[in-house]
C-alpha cells in the first residue's frame, strides 16, 4: 500500500467516524441547553453555560427511577432465563441423540428467519386473556423458550468439546444433568458473556414488548423515554428529551465499550486453558 | 459409496446386524432419547406456545370480526383478506414499506461493505476505527429515533443550523415529504452492524488469493469483482434476507413521530409503514380481526419474498464450502 493511497484511507475512515458520531455529540449537547438557547435560531452548537440542571430536571419530570427499575428487572429476567434457557437446549442438540432431532434442529434454524413482531401481537391478546399483562411473566415465558440464535451458538460451542470428557464422567456414574451443570457449562463463559451482552442489550433497547404489555405507569425507560417528557400543551421538552435519552442509552454504551475488553480477555485465558 | 441405500435395504446381513445392535443397545439409548426431550423442552415447549399458537390464534381472529372487547364475534370467512383490497391504506403501506426497503437494504449492505473493506486494510487503529464506527449501532432504537427528531427539529436541530450557515431557508423535516429522508438517515447510521457482518466474511477469505490474483497483473478492482464479491456472495445474501425480513417488519416511525402505539394513526403519511397501519387497526381502532389478517398477510409476504430470493440467488451465489457442511 502506498502512502497517498494510505493517506486517503485515513482522511475517508475519519469524515465517516465524525459523521457517525456527530449525533451522538448533538445529543450530549442538546442535553445541556437551557430554554433559551433551544428557542434561539440558527441553533447553537455547544451551550455558552452548560445547564446540567435539565439531569435532574429530566430524572424528576418523569418516573425515572421507577422506570430503570423495571427496565433493570425486565433485562435481568430476560437475561438469566433466556441465557441458562439456550445453553440447556443447546446442550441437548449438541450432546445427545434421538429420533426427531435433525427434524427439530431444522426447524430451529428456520425460526430464526420468522418474524418476530408478527406474533407479538397474537401473543398480546392470549396473555391478556391469561391475566399476564401488566405483569413479568410474558418475559418468564420468552425467557424461558431460550433464543433460537443462541441455542445455535451454544450448540455449536458445546459439540466441539472433546466426547473423552462426558464419557469419562458417565463412568464416575454422572447423569447428563450433572455433566451439562458441572461440566459444560462452567467451561462455556465466553459463549455466556456473549449471550449475557445480546439478550441484556436486546432486553434494554425493547420498546413495543413493554409498549404492548406493560401499563403507563409501570413501564421500562424505552417507552418513558419515547412519551413522557412533554410540557403541559404536549409540546415535547427537547432538552429535557436529550438528557433522559443520554442517561438511557449510557448503560449500553458503557456495556458494549466494557464488552470489547472482556471479549479479548476471555479468548486469551480460554487459550491459556 | 458404490452401493445405494436402496442396495443397503435389500442385502439381509446388514439389516440382522443393525436390529441385533438395536436389541443390545436399547435401554440405554431410549434413556437417552429421553434426556434429548428432556433438554430440548424449554424451546420445544416455547416454539409451540409462543410461536405455532398465536399464530394460529392470529388466523382464527383474522376469520372473524372481533374487537377484541365484546365477548360475541363472529365468523365472516376471508372478508378481512378481501378487505386488504379494499382499504387504500393497507396496499400503500405495503407498497411504501417495499420501496423502503428496496432503498435501505442495498444502501446499507453497501455502505457497511465499504467500510468492511477499508477496515480490513492494515492500518494503525482500525480497532478503535471499527469501534466507534459500530458504536451508532448498538444505541437502542429509542435513543436513536430521539437523537433523529433532535437533529431534523425545526428550529433547534443540527441539520436545519446546518443549512442556514449555507445560507438556506429552513426545512421542515419531520413532516410530509421530508420525513422519509429522516428515516432513510436513521436506518443508514446502523450500518455498522453490516459493516461487522462484512468485516467476518472478508476475514475468512484467504489473502492468498487475492494475492495471487495480482501477481497475475489483475487491478484492485478486478481482484474485488472476481474474487472478493464472489467469495463473500452467501454473507451478502444473508444479509439481504435478514435486512428485508427486519426493514418489512419496522416500526421505526413510530418512534421518530408520536413514541406510543396509540398514536400509530397520527404518523406522517411519508413513513406510514405497514406495521405502523397494524398497530393503527389494532391499538386505535380495536379492529382486531382485521389486524390479525394483515399480520397473516405480512406473514405470507415476508415467506415467498425469502423463497424467491433463496431461489433467484441459487445460481449467483457461491460457496466454497457447502450449506450442509459437505466439501
Amino acid at each position: 500500500m502506498n502512502r497517498s493511497y494510505r493517506w486517503a484511507l485515513y482522511v475517508v475512515l475519519l469524515a465517516v467516524v465524525l459523521v457517525m458520531l456527530s449525533p451522538i455529540v448533538w445529543l450530549v449537547s442538546t442535553s445541556l441547553k437551557s430554554p433559551a438557547e433551544m428557542a434561539s435560531f440558527p441553533p447553537t452548537w455547544w451551550p455558552a453555560h452548560p445547564r446540567l440542571a435539565n439531569y435532574s430536571e429530566a430524572v424528576s419530570k418523569v418516573n425515572f427511577v421507577g422506570a430503570a427499575q423495571n427496565s433493570l428487572a425486565i433485562a435481568l429476567i430476560s437475561t438469566t432465563l433466556t441465557t441458562l434457557s439456550s445453553a440447556w437446549v443447546g446442550f441437548g442438540f449438541a450432546r445427545l441423540t434421538a429420533p426427531g432431532k435433525k427434524q427439530l434442529f431444522v426447524i430451529l434454524l428456520a425460526t430464526m428467519m420468522l418474524p418476530g413482531i408478527v406474533t407479538l401481537v397474537p401473543t398480546y391478546l392470549i396473555f391478556a386473556k391469561l391475566h399476564m399483562v401488566n405483569t413479568y411473566w410474558p418475559w418468564v415465558a420468552w425467557g424461558l423458550g431460550g433464543s433460537a440464535f443462541l441455542i445455535f451458538l451454544f450448540r455449536q460451542f458445546f459439540a466441539g468439546i472433546p466426547r473423552e470428557l462426558e464419557e469419562a464422567a458417565i463412568i464416575d456414574g454422572c447423569g447428563y444433568i450433572r455433566i451439562f451443570w458441572r461440566i459444560f457449562l462452567p467451561q462455556s463463559w465466553p459463549v455466556i458473556a456473549a449471550s449475557v451482552i445480546l439478550s441484556f442489550t436486546h432486553a434494554w433497547g425493547d420498546f413495543v414488548g413493554p409498549a404492548m404489555f406493560l401499563s403507563q405507569d409501570s413501564t421500562t425507560l424505552a417507552v418513558a423515554m419515547a412519551s413522557g417528557y412533554v410540557n403541559s400543551q404536549g409540546l415535547p421538552l427537547n432538552n429535557l428529551v436529550a438528557a433522559g435519552a443520554v442517561l438511557y442509552v449510557l448503560p449500553v454504551l458503557l456495556l458494549f465499550l466494557f464488552m470489547q475488553r472482556r471479549f479479548v480477555s476471555g479468548f486469551t485465558t480460554s487459550g491459556i486453558k | 459409496m458404490t452401493s445405494t441405500p436402496t442396495d443397503v435395504r435389500r442385502s439381509p446381513a446388514p439389516t440382522l446386524v443393525t436390529s441385533r445392535e438395536r436389541r443390545k443397545k436399547k435401554p440405554p439409548s431410549l434413556k437417552r432419547a429421553r434426556t434429548f426431550y428432556l433438554f430440548v423442552a424449554p424451546w420445544v415447549l416455547g416454539f409451540v406456545g409462543l410461536t405455532v399458537f398465536p399464530l394460529g390464534y392470529a388466523f382464527w381472529l383474522s376469520l372473524t370480526d372481533s374487537d377484541g372487547l365484546s365477548p360475541r364475534t363472529h365468523f365472516v370467512g376471508f372478508d378481512n383478506y378481501l378487505e386488504v383490497f379494499r382499504d387504500p391504506l393497507t396496499l400503500s403501506s405495503l407498497g411504501r414499506t417495499g420501496l423502503f426497503a428496496l432503498i435501505t437494504v442495498p444502501l446499507s449492505i453497501l455502505a457497511g461493505l465499504l467500510l468492511a473493506v477499508m477496515l480490513n486494510q492494515p492500518i494503525r487503529g482500525r480497532g478503535l476505527l471499527r469501534g466507534l464506527i459500530y458504536l451508532p449501532a448498538v444505541v437502542p432504537p429509542v435513543g436513536a429515533a430521539l437523537t433523529f427528531r433532535l437533529i431534523f427539529d425545526r428550529d433547534a436541530g443540527a441539520a436545519n443550523g446546518i443549512l442556514s450557515g449555507l445560507g438556506s431557508n429552513p426545512i421542515t423535516w419531520l413532516v410530509d415529504p421530508n420525513v422519509r429522508y429522516v428515516l432513510y438517515a436513521l436506518v443508514l447510521w446502523g450500518c455498522g452492524g453490516s459493516m461487522i457482518i462484512s468485516l467476518a466474511g472478508l476475514q475468512d477469505i484467504p489473502k492468498e488469493l487475492q494475492e495471487a490474483a495480482l501477481v497475475d497483473g489483475a487491478s484492485y478492482w478486478q481482484s474485488f469483482t472476481r474474487i472478493t464479491v464472489p467469495l463473500l456472495s452467501p454473507v451478502i445474501l444473508f444479509q439481504v434476507i435478514t435486512g428485508i425480513i427486519g426493514s418489512l417488519q419496522s416500526f421505526a416511525p413510530l418512534l421518530l413521530s408520536s413514541g406510543t402505539l396509540s398514536g400509530a394513526g397520527t404518523v406522517p403519511q411519508g413513513n406510514y409503514l405497514y406495521m405502523i397501519h397494524v398497530f393503527a387497526q389494532y391499538f386505535s381502532a380495536a379492529r382486531f380481526g382485521y389486524a390479525s389478517a394483515m399480520l397473516w398477510l405480512l406473514f405470507g409476504v415476508i415467506l415467498l419474498v425469502t423463497l424467491v430470493i433463496l431461489k433467484v440467488s441459487a445460481r449467483t451465489v457461491f460457496y466454497t464450502v457447502e450449506p450442509e457442511g459437505r466439501r
